[in-house]
């Protein structure tokens, strides 16, 4: 089924190279060391994009994936600091928490369509932050700070992951954890789309009821890949709060929810690379543009328009039918 | 209760602008909360700056933002609807015209939070069983006023028309000799007045700043859903429902405190999961 | 793609040319100082009055010949990083003024960037000057933030005290809006009242921050007829209208807040309503500026237009940092100089009138010197302008 051609393999493995040699070889050539960080949010965000890119596959607009991050960040950080779990356990659980919400909140309002579906996720995300400013295990509005970094991870006392808090250079190694985290979930979802499921998603972005006509349990699909969405924003989020050492209500907002939504449309919706792409672009292009001071913003803003006004199908539709893995 | 309509008349204007681009274009406009930030502003400048008077300086809002409105459209939603495979790509567009005029507003407005002098004084006082400024009384009734100029406008005019035809199918309306492309840069512009209507009218009251574009944006959103998108009478209702709720909610829940509005927003939820396509809407948009 | 990079090209020529033109003007050695905060989107007037006092000085600075430290005179360049606030950017931010070089930052204006950056703060060794109140920031082990203003939990129960002495003050309502901030005021405010023996009659209302109707929102709290509101970290935008709101209907108690106001915000949004109010500021006020805070206020308004009181209090992390590099100069890139020199530091505070000191203070609220000591001026709003109303301070 997975029959890649040799230019995708020979792009998948260059894209390799370059996050995984390329761009620590770069930093240590030219001292840039705050692009490790810059880089490594890119990952993370970009891992929270691939699932709102997911919900677009069915045909739903998800403005809500900041809710999802914020709980992910929250389980983490409750497990870790309140129940003593290692990090490195409590990151699959945010993102099974995340999705455990997702399918409870998915029954009912995945039924809407459209903009209301959009609107609806946009809700969410509010509801998300008040719920953490008032329930008392989140702290409110106090937050959880001081989370202590990863631990180290050894398997019959071989150590394959080393203390966070030991390392001198904790920065080089988020930047490895986010980065193979991106290219799991990235390899996951292109898997996924070049399923049989995948297959199934394409047909009821189409048109819903002819694919429920031809024997297609939507419900089942739809929340399905809802969960899948959400335990990757559930992912993101858990990992942001470990880098940060804190959470806060206001860790994840509605900016943040329309910033994950923008970044896959930005790349492509077409295109399983696309949000990873648009990503890079719109985060890294902010901190590109830094030099402008106050005309940042609208020099930003600027150039945003210009892309969508030129590029209305993403970055990636200029290499329209090229084949290749980035 | 008089707040809620104080609230309501005012939040229906501004869901009325949004329905209206949403119900022509099929765009959600994200910067519709900015549209009317800028009519503040302009108000304010005209108004509270340079003392022309108050109509005059709504006026100024209304005519800049109906500009504005038309170009964004023109040069910026029309070509990209037309050169894009799916029409949501335009939510990107919007949402970087929001950051535009955000941080346009920045630089020409400064980030400070601005007022004007109340335009009369004196608060009515009914028995201390409603207690209502003067102003918010006149806005209240300027703004009533205004939806039902608007409404008339829609039903009776030759544009109205034209606009209610292109809104039930672009395609019909073209094939019956409507001017499309004319139109829509019409019925954007008008929304965007609305927008500017609405900030002139309550820089008096509330005042303006920077911050309130985003959040007005969403609360436009939510207004508009709960009326049903795209309908007109829907957005006046989702107007007035979001009103009544926030000026009974807090005078009834605020015994609870914080969680007041997570109420609000879950029985919106809960709402719009039983009733998807809201109260007046087209099912699925 | 060759759009895109055409642009490209265009953008990194236009910043050569940026760098190069500050670099031809530059004759001193330049020492940086950073700021991490909010300048764009809702909440811009925070950082931004922030930002412009740190240049506003700078310029100040470097047009009257620079700033001497240990026989080397510099010119100081302000770099600014805005966060958005999004603590997530405000990390990226941190990381930038590492990759400067820069070892003093002032912001971030927000708890939860402040709590953010920390990691970063501590690992490149930067101190860095919050405008945010979690007592965890600077109690140790944390050691690098430096509290750039008087936190609500020193000027609040200031204030009660004095109202209860001078206007028999009994009882109290809290007001705060739905964020993180603001609610953590509105709890250390009740703390402190309750311990003062004042009566907390409504401590639970709290507000949306886009509220545009502020009516029902207060009709509650007013019904418990208070003898002092007090709007919890209020941001400048709501303050006028909720003054006016309370107002209105007919409140005839005092109001105070905890947070720098501005006086013409105040009498736009409010006008004569606003008289009364009570918040703190820096030493604006006729009476206690200084010949030097008259011509920073100047030179603030003739080079951004318009000057903004919050201001008054923002003026003194700059000059903080400068005085304690210029009497411990090897601390210009050691970190643990600073911090050592921070215990016995002292000089005259040139913003004000009288013999005030600039020190470093918060053994009581923390447990090492990790504040500033800024005056605390309680002002009240009259026609327009800021009265001081009694002036103490923190240790």
């Amino acid at each position: 089924m997975l029959n890649f051609s040799k230019t995708q393999i020979f792009g998948v493995a260059a894209f390799l190279a370059v996050v995984f040699v390329g761009v620590p070889l770069f930093i240590a050539a030219t001292g840039r060391s705050d692009f490790y960080f810059t880089l490594t949010s890119v990952a993370l965000l970009a891992i929270a994009s691939a699932g709102v890119w997911l919900t677009f596959y069915i045909g739903r607009i998800n403005i809500g994936q900041g809710a999802f991050a914020l709980v992910g960040a929250y389980v983490s950080a409750i497990l870790v600091v309140k129940a003593g779990w290692s990090f490195w356990i409590s990151l699959p659980a945010a993102g099974l928490f995340a999705a455990l919400i997702a399918v409870l909140i998915g029954l009912p309002i995945l039924r809407l369509r459209g903009v209301y579906f959009a609107m609806i996720t946009l809700v969410l995300t509010q509801v998300a932050t008040l719920t953490a400013l008032a329930l008392p295990i989140t702290n409110g509005a106090k937050g959880i700070t001081n989370i202590p970094l990863p631990g180290a991870i050894s398997i019959f006392g071989i150590p394959l992951v080393p203390d966070f808090s030991t390392l001198e250079n904790s920065r080089m190694a988020f930047y490895f954890t986010a980065t193979i985290l991106m290219v799991i979930t990235y390899a996951a979802l292109y898997r996924l789309v070049n399923s049989r499921l995948g297959h199934l998603c394409r047909s009821m972005q189409q048109n819903e009821e002819l694919a429920s006509s031809i024997g297609v349990n939507i419900t089942y699909i739809r929340i399905l890949i809802f969960a899948i969405s959400s335990f990757f924003g559930g992912l993101g989020g858990a990992m942001f709060g470990s880098i940060s050492q804190s959470v806060y209500p206001a860790t994840f907002v509605v900016k943040d929810s329309v910033d994950f939504m923008l970044n896959c449309f930005l790349g492509g919706l077409g295109y399983v690379f696309g949000p990873m792409l648009g990503t890079l672009v719109l985060y890294f292009g902010w901190d590109l543009l830094f030099e402008f001071g106050k005309y940042q913003m609208l020099i930003y803003a600027t150039l945003l328009i210009l892309i969508i006004r030129f590029l209305p199908n993403g970055l990636l539709s200029v290499r329209f039918g090229k084949g290749g893995g980035k | 209760m008089a707040n809620g309509v104080y609230l309501g008349s005012q939040y229906a204007m501004i869901a009325l602008g949004l329905t209206l681009i949403f119900a022509l274009m099929n765009v959600l406009n994200f910067a519709h909360g900015q549209m009317y930030v800028i009519g503040g502003f302009v108000t304010y400048t005209f108004y509270g700056q340079w003392g022309v008077p108050f109509v005059l300086a709504l006026f100024m809002s209304c005519i800049t933002l109906a500009i504005v409105g038309a170009l964004i459209e023109r040069y910026l939603f029309a070509p990209v609807i037309k050169g894009s495979a799916r029409e949501e790509s335009t939510m990107l567009l919007a949402a970087g015209i929001a950051f535009l005029l955000d941080a346009l507003i920045l630089l020409i407005f400064g980030e400070k939070q601005r007022g004007v002098p109340k335009i009369v004084d004196g608060v009515f006082n009914w028995d201390f069983r409603l207690i209502m400024p003067y102003d918010r009384i006149l806005i209240c009734v300027l703004a009533i006023l205004s939806i039902v100029a608007f409404i008339a406008l829609m039903q009776y005019s030759k544009t109205g028309r034209a606009l209610r035809a292109l809104a039930q199918d672009r395609t019909a309306a073209q094939l019956m000799g409507v001017n499309v492309d004319r139109y829509s840069m019409i019925g954007f512009a008008l929304g965007a007045m609305l927008a500017g209507l609405v900030g002139g009218l309550l820089v008096t009251i509330t005042g303006v700043n920077l911050g309130m574009g985003g959040p007005t944006s969403i609360k436009a959103f939510m207004m508009v859903m709960i009326g049903g998108a795209g309908v007109i009478s829907g957005a006046i209702w989702g107007g007035f429902i979001l009103g009544f709720m926030e000026a009974f909610g807090l005078a009834y829940l605020s015994q609870y405190g914080d969680i007041t509005y997570l109420l609000i927003f879950v029985s919106l939820m809960i709402f719009l999961a039983i009733r998807p396509q809201g109260l007046m809407g087209k099912p699925w948009g | 793609m060759q759009r895109r990079s055409l642009v490209k090209a265009a953008l990194t020529a236009a910043t050569l040319t940026a760098f190069g033109a500050t670099a031809a003007f530059a004759e001193n050695p330049v020492l940086k100082i950073g700021f991490v905060g909010v300048t764009s989107g809702p909440a811009a007037a925070w950082g931004i009055s922030n930002q412009r006092s740190m240049e506003a000085r700078a310029a100040w600075i470097n047009e009257t010949g620079g700033y001497t430290i240990g026989g080397t005179t510099y010119d100081i360049e302000i770099v600014s990083f805005d966060d958005q606030k999004d603590p997530k950017r405000a990390i990226a931010g941190m990381e930038k003024m590492a990759q400067e070089g820069i070892h003093y930052v002032v912001g971030p204006n927000v708890d939860d960037g402040a709590a953010a950056v920390r990691p970063v703060a501590e690992a490149n060794d930067i101190m860095y000057f919050p405008y945010a109140f979690p007592k965890e920031l600077y109690s140790a082990p944390a050691s690098n933030a430096v509290l750039g203003m008087i936190a609500n939990y020193q000027s609040g129960p200031a204030i009660y005290k004095h109202l209860m002495d001078n206007e028999g003050v009994k009882t109290v309502a809290f007001i705060a809006a739905n964020e993180s901030d603001p609610l953590s005021q509105r709890d250390s405010g009740v703390a402190a009242a309750k311990e003062l023996g004042l009566e907390v009659v409504s401590d639970n209302v709290t507000y949306q921050v886009d509220t545009t109707d502020f009516t029902p929102v207060l009709t509650p709290i007013l019904r418990t007829r208070p003898d002092l509101l007090v709007l919890s970290g209020v941001s400048p935008a709501n303050a006028p209208q909720l003054l006016r709101s309370a107002r209105e209907l007919g409140f005839e108690g005092m109001i105070s807040t905890e947070t720098a106001q501005d006086a013409g915000v105040l009498a736009e949004g409010a006008g004569d309503l606003a008289n009364g109010f009570i918040s703190v500021g820096g030493a604006s006020t006729p009476e206690l500026a200084s010949p030097m805070m008259n011509e920073f206020v100047e030179r603030y308004t003739s080079m951004f237009g318009e000057y903004n009181d919050e201001s008054n209090t923002k003026v003194y992390a700059l000059e903080y940092i400068l005085e304690t590099l210029k009497a411990t100069p090897e601390a210009i890139d050691d970190v643990a100089a600073f911090q050592a020199s921070m215990d016995g530091f002292e000089a005259p505070n040139p913003y004000m009138n009288g013999d005030e000191k600039l020190k470093y203070v918060g053994m009581t609220s923390f447990g090492q010197k990790r504040q500033i000591a800024v005056p605390l001026v309680v002002n009240v709003y009259q026609d327009g302008a800021f009265e001081t109303m009694f002036i103490a301070r923190v240790d």
